[in-house]
């Protein structure tokens, strides 16, 4: 998978600190499983926070911390139960769904809009930060986003163009406030794109717009 | 433990790799009580930079470390330090931490891994350590105020936008002092490419 458009280091940052919202974390994950080279540069940040982290203060832990938490290794906790099995959406031929996703429930396509279908990604825990699966047919428009802080959309399946090029699959836009871009699905068939916005109002706008029967194109 | 041992305790970025190694192959239980000494107490020290209150901040060091015992195998010296990799198993447990408020059993919520390609080597791990030992260099060399907001941006859990407010400096600035930042410490790392 040759990928042209790929994450910034302010957004790859706030990944590796754990700080960005689950929904856009979602969307990069997703992007990490298929980019071997935003992996390389999520590990330079990584390691950012391994070098603050040996660097730190240390602070006194209490006297028999360390004697319990022996006593619980020698007790070899028995692992976690498996997360309950996802449910997913009817997929066309055999696109495979990131494992990103695995652990996130994921609604049925409904229609929002002309040629538009979405469903909705609940990350486990995220609270009102989710994303969408968004699948639309060829020549249409994506929906309006509106404006976020943050926007990223993921290509899993097929094709969009925007004002900065093509984007494939594996290929993520990323994009904010500042940006009009208007992306549309190539012509030779139809797109299956992972998006999630910044900031929980914002998100609902969209869902909500989405929701409506006259989503704006 | 006495304050005394863990401050004497002067173990270099090698030595700890080698450490997590050791409890991989062998379950060394010495080679944990050291690793436990140098990172429980800044574990500890991390969580409460991220605002945690003392005893949720014990707690996930005690967490951090113990699956640091049990997924001591999955540690890739070719990959990273033993810093950045156990900052890696905290920061999942601090985001788990935040969504679920509360500690879910070690175990789960495990990112996709790069598979290891090779057994842990020697080469490796020297090659690994003197990578992250030229970060460690460019952290010194950045400005104080990028420095300030690189910090800012592991320990708090703030958009920059907040970070903005706080600094009392415009968006664009601390934007700005982020991408300076990370280019030069992303330079250092690509050094030996
Ligand atoms: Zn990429």
């Amino acid at each position: 998978m040759s990928i042209s458009h790929h994450l910034t280091d302010e957004t790859l940052l706030r990944y590796a600190a754990g700080t960005l919202p689950a929904g856009p974390a979602l969307v990069v994950a997703t992007h990490l499983e298929s980019c071997a080279k935003c992996r390389a540069r999520l590990l330079a940040f990584e390691a950012v926070g391994g070098a603050l982290l040996d660097a730190l203060p240390p602070e006194r832990m209490e006297p028999d911390a360390l004697a319990r938490l022996m006593a619980r290794i020698d007790a070899q906790e028995a692992p976690a139960p498996e997360t309950a099995p996802r449910r997913m959406p009817d997929f066309p031929g055999d696109i495979r769904l990131p494992a990103a996703l695995s652990a996130c429930e994921i609604g049925p396509w409904k229609w929002a809009g002309p040629g538009v279908r979405m469903s909705r990604v609940t990350v486990p825990g995220g609270g009102e930060s989710g994303a969408v699966l968004l699948r639309i047919g060829a020549g249409r428009r994506l929906p309006e986003h509106g404006h976020g802080a943050l926007e990223l959309t993921q290509v899993i399946y097929g094709s969009f163009s925007d004002i900065y090029g093509r984007y494939g699959p594996g290929d993520v836009s990323e994009t904010d406030e500042d940006v009009d871009h208007q992306p549309v699905v190539d012509a030779s068939g139809e797109c299956i794109c992972l998006a999630a916005l910044e900031g929980q109002m914002l998100f609902k706008g969209f869902l909500g717009r989405l929701a409506q029967p006259f989503v704006r194109f | 433990m006495t304050s005394a041992s863990a401050e004497n305790n002067a173990l270099g970025p090698q030595a700890l790799s080698r450490l997590v190694v050791v409890i991989a192959t062998d379950r060394d239980r010495q080679a944990f009580t050291w690793l436990y000494r140098h990172y429980a107490p800044r574990l500890k020290s991390y969580f409460l930079r991220s605002g945690m209150a003392g005893n949720v901040a014990e707690e996930l060091a005690q967490e951090t470390m113990l699956q640091v015992w049990r997924k001591a195998a999955l540690f890739d010296p070719a990959k990273a330090g033993a810093g950045t990799w156990i900052f890696t198993i905290a920061r999942n447990l601090r985001v788990d931490y935040l969504r679920h408020d509360r500690i879910r059993p070690s175990g789960d919520g495990e990112m996709p891994e790069d598979e290891a390609d090779d057994a842990p080597n020697g080469e490796a791990l020297l090659i690994t350590s003197e990578r992250e030992e030229r970060l460690r260099t460019a952290l010194q060399t950045l400005s104080s105020e990028q420095e300030a907001i690189v910090r800012l941006s592991f320990f708090g859990d703030k958009p920059h936008m907040q970070i903005a407010q706080e600094l009392g400096i415009p968006l664009g600035t601390v934007k700005s002092r982020v991408r300076l930042a990370l280019a030069k410490l992303r330079a250092a790392l690509d050094g030996d490419k």
